[in-house]
Parts: C-alpha cells; structure tokens; sequence
C-alpha cells in the first residue's frame, strides 16, 4: 500500500495505491473516487459495541468504510468533509497516536482505533472532548486538520504550550496538562485564550493552525436568520 | 525482531526510535531497529538507571540513564517486560519502582476520584431534588411576602363565600368568634389577620386558606359535643396557616422550576403561581408531616389559650370511628390511632394548665345552628 497527498494545501486529497487484496479503512464518506477493482464496504471498527460507542462518545461515525482491492490492484482517491491539510504518518508498532474525533481520515488494515475516554478537565476544558481516539498497532495513518498541520518535535522533559481547539494528534509518550492562558482568571478569558494545553515532552504533537470552534463563531455571524 | 519500546536521545527523531528492549541479569540490553542506527546495541547496568512514571495517563515506565552519545530515555509500556524489568533490577532501584507504581496508582484513583465525585455530586443533586425538596420548598415559601399570600388566599376565600349561605349573626358565630379572640390573643406577632366565616352546609369539615382565611361548616359544630372540640379543629387550622401550608403545597405542586425561579427572585414565577392558585386550593391536600405539626402545635395553642385540648383528641377519635366515608374534614384528615396516640402522649408530656371554660353554653350554640 502507498499513499501520496495530492494538491498539498487547503484542499488536498490522499491518493492510496492498493495491491490486489490490499485493504484500507477510511472515515465514511471520505472516499472521492476509485479504480473499478475497487469494493467500497462498511464495516463497525471495534464491533457493535465499539462502533456505538465510538458513535455515540467520540461523535465519529459509527461505520468507517473499507476500500478492498477484491478484483486486482487499484487506486482511491480520499478527501475529508473540512478544508485543511492531510498528513501521512508510519506507525511502527510501538508509537501509539491519540488522534481529536475529527482528526482521523483513513488507515492501514493493520492499525487498530479505540475509543478512549480522557479524565475530568482535559475532557471538559481541552477542547477535544471527553472521548478521543487511540490509535496503535503498525502501518500507514492518515490525519486530517482544519487548516494547516504543524508538527511540533519535543525532547524528554520539554514543554509547549497549545492552545485548546488546536490539537489533532499527540503521542502517548507525551502528557499534557490543562490551564489558564494567563495567571489571571479574567485575564484568561480577555485575552481570548481562556485554557491551554502545557504539553511535556518526549513525542510529537501535531496541531492545526484554525480553530473549528472559532471558526463556526465568526462565520455565524454572516449566516442569514430565516424567519 | 520486533520493538517493544521507545528511545529518546539526541540522535533520534522526535517520535523516538523503536527499540527491543532485553532483561538481563545485570542490565537492559538495548537493541534498536535496523533503519533507525543500525541494528546497533547498548548495554546499560542496573546501576546507571533511574526510573519514573510518565506518558500520557502515567502509565508507562520511564528510564534514564547517561549513554555516551548524550541522555537517553526509555519508555516502555509493554506489562511483561516492566514485569521482568522490576524482579531482576536490585534493591537500590526497587524504591524508585515503588514510587513510580504509586504515582501510577495516584494518578489513577484521582481519575477514579474525580469522576467518582462529578458522579457523587450529581446523583446526590438528582436525589435531593427528588426526595429532599422540602428545603428548597422552605426556602421558596419564605420568600414569598405575606400580602401576596393573603391577597390569593382572599380572592379565593370571597369566591368561594359567594356561592355558600354564609351565617352572618347568631351564637355560632360569636362562639367562633370568641375562640379565634382567645387562640391569636396567645400569637400576638403573628402577620395574619384570622376570619372565620361560619358556612351553613351538613359537610362535616372546616379548613384554612393561606393568608388566614378559615371557614367552619355547620356540619362540623353539629357533631360537636363541646366548644372545646371545635376549637381543637380551629386550632389546626389556624396552625396550617401559620406554618404556610398551604403555600408549602402549592409551591410543591407547581414544581421544582417555581421554587427554583421563586428561590432566584423571578417575579414572573410568582405571577404564573397566582394565576393557577384558584385552581389549586380548593384541591391543596396537606401531607402527613403538615397533618402531624398542625396537631402538635394546635395543641399547644390550645395549651397557651387554656382552652381543654382533650377536647381535640375526643372529637378526632369520635370522627374516626363513626361514618368514616362520609366525613369531609376526615376525607382530607385522615385519622389514624397513631394520630391521637401522638397526641395523646404529647398532650401528657405538656404542663398541666386547669382550662378556663368558655363563655357561651354550647348547648345553646348548637340549637342555633
């Protein structure tokens, strides 16, 4: 399997070659167009229960779909629903990503997605929610932003500071704890940040450079009120 | 060969080199996978490591030591291997191995704790919402002004009056009159203002509206067979206006959303209640906490008044045994042995006071009737 961001930038697309009776899985409703070959199923990752829940925690779908090279090799073009970059990323087996509900777009066969519940204030204030998803297991994972992906490099014991709302996907190596913006309650909110992530080192965290919350925000105000 | 662990170091990318890591007798043997440096390896001895816990949820096993190429930090995750790692390392590591399964722990029963709580905290309030509302009904009911709790008990009061053949003038209403004068002469900062109105109907039943507002029925001084025994029922009465009640039902049948808006001060909340009250108060039924302080504090009026409050024993126990279904005042007093028991017993627990009789005859009272 090998794939390749076609149009790099704000609306790219992934390209994913697939050798006959190669597999992949992809969020549904990612898949943009396909090589004949190509069969299109859906399939509840984790079984019913863990598909409901995913459904029903994460707000991911509750079906991703499979793309299966039944009848020879072929290609299938993915983009996701958002404007927004798209990185590729090689897990080894070892590397476990914890990936926003929205982040994930498609995967290799061989990863494995949960759902996982994430405690108190960062559920309640990191601004990803309560339930994320944990991705482990080895081959090709592809994440998608709104915006653009940065990937932030951190050695043991090295801090950074991202603000809530623009986290995709961090390592499992990595911790983070929530707080204000600023040492001043009001301040933390005037200042428009309110909480951020202090993220620790050692790992990679990727973020995206636009906030889907905010974005909504701003863009409500253009929204015409039907009577 | 496949990693089971992850490196960090300066040499390394910042996702960390996977690695195999090996428990020996004397050390980790370090091997890293083949694209990352070679397929190379490194021993390190127990001696030169220290041990913590990190990762994302504390649970992986952080090692360090001082390679020669510069820090190196381990993180392993793998069960068996920390498993193997903490029997065959020696004592002097055993302590830091302690300490990091108790941060493990720590981090966990916080995270247990926490939601525990948030759990805790949310039941309790779904419960005391449910069961234990009588605070917040207290609190509501408190706030209430007593102008507003006689302006609705009054309308209710001259509606009710208007269909009713109300004795205006006669020994009935005197006597009525003079055992009210007797009770609120013993309640002098009481913020009601008592009427008793006499009502000409065979219903053997009297009750109060909030605010003050009382009516005997005919019936009820029928069946009487002293002043004493009516005033006992007056007494109650009088009781259940001056606890609030009535105001107690209302707000409780209206729901927890009144109390709430009558707790925060939200006028509109009382404007909606006024409007529902003339429905409301006729049906108002007093719960049994409401019955039972009703009698015990009638009774010690009654105590305070000198007026015999045996006399409100014998008539309820009179009501109780003879024609049960037929009796109004027992349709919303249900009598019950415990009742009098109760009363009975507190009657005997209070200072004995010798009653002063009343002024009229009450045979007389009865044959104007």
């Amino acid at each position: 399997m090998k794939s390749e961001v076609l149009y790099p930038g704000a609306f790219p697309m992934v390209r994913v070659d697939l050798a006959a009776g190669e597999n992949i899985k992809a969020e549904s409703g990612a898949m943009v167009a396909c090589s004949p070959t190509i069969d299109i199923e859906s399939k509840m990752e984790g079984g019913f229960l863990g598909a409901l829940s995913r459904k029903f925690l994460t707000g991911e779908k509750f079906f991703f779909q499979t793309l299966r090279a039944s009848r020879g090799p072929g290609e299938a073009l993915l983009a996701p629903t958002v404007p927004g970059e798209i990185v590729i990323l090689e897990l080894d087996g070892v590397n476990e990503y914890m990936v926003q509900k929205d982040g994930f777009l498609a995967g290799a066969d061989t990863i494995v997605i949960e759902s996982k519940m994430q405690g108190l204030s960062r559920g309640l204030l990191g601004g990803e929610g309560f339930f994320i998803l944990k991705i482990s297991g080895k081959g090709t994972l592809v994440l998608n932003s709104f915006g653009a992906i940065h990937k932030i490099e951190l050695k043991p014991d090295q801090e950074y500071i991202v603000d809530n709302s623009h986290l995709v996907a961090w390592s499992s190596t990595t911790s983070y704890n929530i707080e204000k913006a600023t040492s001043g309650w009001v301040a933390s909110f005037t200042s428009g940040e309110g909480f951020v992530c202090r993220f620790r080192g050692p790992g990679l965290v990727y973020i995206q450079s636009r906030n889907p919350g905010s974005f909504g925000a701003w863009i409500r105000q253009f929204i015409p009120v039907s009577e | 060969m496949s990693p089971n662990a992850l490196c960090f170091g300066d040499e390394f990318s910042a996702a960390g080199a996977p690695c195999l890591v090996q428990v020996e007798e004397h050390g980790l043997t370090v091997t890293f996978a083949s694209d990352a440096a070679d397929g190379q390896s490194e021993s390190v001895p127990f001696s030169s490591l220290t041990v913590s816990a990190g990762g994302l949820d504390h649970d992986q096993l952080v090692v360090k030591w001082a390679g020669q190429k510069g820090e190196r930090t381990l993180y392993l995750k793998n069960p068996d291997i920390i498993r193997a790692f903490r029997q065959a390392a020696p004592d002097q590591l055993s302590h830091s191995f302690e300490q990091a399964a108790e941060r493990v722990r720590q981090v966990r029963h916080r995270g247990q704790l926490v939601w525990g709580l948030v759990g805790g905290v949310f039941l309790a309030t779904v419960l005391g919402l449910w069961f234990q509302s009588d605070l917040l009904v207290e609190i509501a009911v408190s706030r209430i002004p007593v102008e507003w709790e006689q302006k609705l008990g009054e309308s209710a009061y001259r509606d009710f009056l208007s269909h009713q053949d109300v004795m205006k003038e006669g020994p009935a209403v005197a006597a009525l009159r003079e055992m009210t004068q007797r009770m609120t002469a013993q309640i002098p900062d009481s913020p009601y203002k008592f009427e008793v109105t006499v009502v000409k109907s065979d219903v053997v039943n009297a009750f109060a509206l909030p605010g003050g507002y009382v009516v005997v029925f005919t019936g009820l001084m029928k069946k009487a067979e002293s002043g004493e025994e009516v005033a006992g029922v007056l007494s109650h009465e009088l009781n259940h206006v001056l606890q609030r009640h009535g105001l107690e039902r209302i707000v409780k049948s209206l729901g927890i959303m009144t109390v709430a808006a009558i707790v925060l001060g939200n006028q509109q909340g009382l404007v909606g209640m006024m409007k529902q009250l003339g429905v409301e108060l006729f049906t108002l039924k007093f719960g049994r906490e409401q019955e039972t302080e009703a009698d015990l504090s009638g009774l010690q009026l009654l105590q305070r008044a000198k007026i015999d409050p045996s006399g409100m024993i014998t008539f309820f126990e009179r009501l109780s045994e003879k024609d049960q279904g037929r009796m109004g005042w027992l349709s919303t007093h249900p009598m019950s042995a415990a009742r009098a028991d109760r009363l009975k017993a507190e009657l005997a627990a209070l200072p004995k006071k010798s009653p002063e009789p009343f002024t009229f005859d009450w045979k007389q009272v009865q044959a104007g009737l």
